[in-house]
């Protein structure tokens, strides 16, 4: 293989990492702040794609203005969702491991609940639009338009929250609970405004991932299963709760990705992923970057 | 009523229930024999899930990884062996895979198994695809010996008698007793003497013998199975809900739940199938929030604190009113 398919190869790896780190960032911060996993999380995404489908389909708009708007509509979901379930849940669960495994319960409720209103509501068709599918030559290689926008995008996210974690007071009292709740209450951090905040950040992120998403991919209603498991895995490789750990365990995916379909055959996709997600949890269950 | 009083009751309770099972056929339409057999397998499935996972609270998402072993096997060995043994090898197998997969996970707790054990579901399902694609040249299977429907069920009535039963003796004997201190403290139940990685992994692999036991009765009922049907996680997820709607530490709590369940697919999937899905997600948020004991542990006390509590948010909520208005 020449220098130039390697530098290809990689940097496609790199484009669909890019988006897998996107991904996985709502789900890392309801997972790492509290304990939430949830499973629903590529349901939600599912919704911000049909929600950027329909503002273009219907009403012109373009796929770059639904974004904030997607973000909206979901954090706003997102509150509504955990004032009805998980403060409740909060409240009754005896201890977190019990918390956990409820929270995990709910979730799955809401699965079923998200898809299949979804279906119900818009068919089981495979659903798209074109928006800049040109494709564009950078040196001798050639790439999508719009995965190119979504990669950038997916970076400026990623890079934003990471800031807004590290930088500012909101980010600190976020930091603060990750570590230790009961310490974070301690010195006067709002938990009670915290959580369901954080929780609406998390929904509207995987918003804004599906409204990016269905610039380059068809969209289904089942198309969420699989993302909630590519952002599993990823936040396993970058261990839970941290986002520059997420940002570089979605890279290296995509690279593992594109490199190990390039020697085997593309229908090891699948088995491939899973086979690294079983092996980090098994192996380094902290995720491969803590120390 | 004292210990052995119980025993008698459960065991009466449980004969009661094999004998109208039993008449069922013939009696029954063809509709409702069809369905009291998918009543039955959930019976199988949850019970035996309930035995080994809630006792221990170890959350195991597995149940469809060891439904398609057995289906798998009984798909492949029927031409040569004969029925009882194609459905004890699938049984076998089964219990195997959950001895290597549970030497390797059980140490984990919490989500980390439960995350752990889907994933490996999903694993054992690409690596059957991609085995039967690239060897056996096919994705799917048509299982051309098949039993009569009498037998098949049959042999369903009596591994979900079995499950029961198994859950009835258990919780009496010193095995059970070992997995309800790991579900109480593992650490305690470990400090007492309890040898916890070789009950674990025992009452996992025990678990698993059913599920594929149920996994290879049910591929002849099918015809055609192919990876995505019977290792689908929804078969996992279904288990794992009735179990915990009926409750999982209680004995009759998956039976009673497995029967609502069956008549609530059938009635409702046919017609309105995403009606139903949402129903059952709804329906599951429901339990877990106001009813985390389950369906077995709903009593007239149950109504009683569930009255109260909304008056008394009724009355919060006005209080709030007055002071706004």
């Amino acid at each position: 293989m020449s220098f130039s398919a390697w530098l290809e190869l990689i940097a496609s790896g790199l484009i669909t990492g890019g988006i897998y780190a996107l991904v996985a960032l709502g789900l890392n911060l309801q997972y790492g702040l509290m304990r939430i996993l949830n499973i629903a999380h590529g349901e939600f995404l599912m919704l911000g794609a049909y929600l950027t489908w329909m503002g273009h389909e219907s009403f012109g708009l373009s796929p770059l203005l639904m974004v904030p708007v997607s973000f909206l509509v979901l954090m706003a979901l997102g509150l509504v969702v955990h004032r009805l379930c998980f403060r409740r849940l909060t409240a009754t669960s005896p201890n977190l491991d019990i918390f956990e495994a409820r929270g995990l319960m709910v979730a799955f409720g809401l699965m079923f609940l998200v898809q299949n209103f979804a279906s119900w509501m818009w068919g089981g068709d495979l659903r798209g639009y074109d928006y800049l599918a040109d494709p564009v030559k950078i040196g001798e290689a050639q790439f999508a338009g719009n995965k190119l926008l979504v990669f950038g995008l997916a970076l400026v996210f990623s890079v934003a929250l990471i800031l807004l974690l590290k930088l500012t007071l909101l980010g600190k009292g976020v930091r603060a609970l990750m570590q230790s709740p009961v310490g974070a209450q301690l010195v006067g951090i709002d938990t009670q405004r915290l959580h369901p905040l954080m929780f609406g950040i998390g929904l509207g992120l995987s918003g804004v991932a599906g409204s990016l998403l269905s610039m380059a991919y068809t969209i289904t209603p089942s198309m969420g299963e699989p993302y909630t498991v590519t952002a599993l895995i990823v936040i396993t490789l970058g261990g839970f709760g941290s986002m520059s750990g997420a940002l570089a365990g979605g890279l290296l995916l995509g690279v593992i990705e594109a490199l190990g379909m390039q020697f085997t055959s593309p229908s090891l996709k699948a088995l491939l992923s899973y086979s690294v997600f079983t092996a980090v949890l098994l192996l380094r269950p902290r995720g491969l970057f803590s120390k | 009523m004292n210990n052995r009083q119980i025993l008698v009751r459960d065991l009466l309770v449980l004969l009661a229930f094999a004998g109208w099972a039993l008449a069922l056929p013939h009696y029954g339409s063809e509709f409702v024999v069809s369905m009291a057999l998918t009543c039955l397998m959930y019976v199988a499935l949850s019970s035996s899930w309930g035995l080994f996972c809630g006792s221990t609270r170890y959350m195991s998402l597995a149940t469809s990884a060891f439904f398609g072993i057995g289906a798998y096997t009984s798909a492949v060995c029927l031409g040569q062996f004969s029925w009882v043994e194609s459905i004890l090898l699938g049984a076998g197998l089964s219990a195997v895979v959950a001895v290597v997969m549970g030497l390797a996970v059980l140490h984990l707790r919490g989500t980390y198994f439960a995350v752990l054990t889907f994933g490996m579901t999903e694993l054992i399902m690409h690596a059957v695809t991609f085995f039967e694609k690239r060897f056996s040249g096919t994705v799917g299977r048509v299982l051309t010996v098949a039993p009569e429907s009498d037998t098949i069920y049959i042999t369903m009535l009596l591994l979900a008698v079995l499950a029961v039963l198994a859950s009835i003796l258990l919780r009496r004997s010193r095995f059970g007793l070992a997995l309800m201190g790991i579900g109480a403290d593992e650490q305690r139940a470990q400090t007492l003497g309890v040898n916890t990685r070789l009950v674990k992994t025992a009452g996992f692999a025990l678990t698993a013998a059913f599920g594929g036991a149920v996994g290879a009765a049910m591929a002849v009922r099918w015809t055609y199975i192919d990876p995505h049907t019977v290792f689908n996680p929804f078969i996992g997820f279904q288990t794992v809900l009735i179990a915990l709607i009926g409750g999982a530490v209680t004995l009759w709590g998956p039976l009673i739940a497995a029967i609502v369940f069956s008549v609530l697919a059938e009635t409702l999937r046919l017609q309105f199938p995403q009606i139903y899905m949402m129903s059952l997600g709804l329906l599951l948020i429901l339990c877990v929030l106001y009813l985390p004991g389950g369906l077995a542990s709903l009593r007239w006390d149950t109504f009683q604190g569930w009255w109260q509590a909304g008056r008394q948010w009724a009355r919060s909520w006005r209080a709030g009113e007055r002071k706004n208005g």
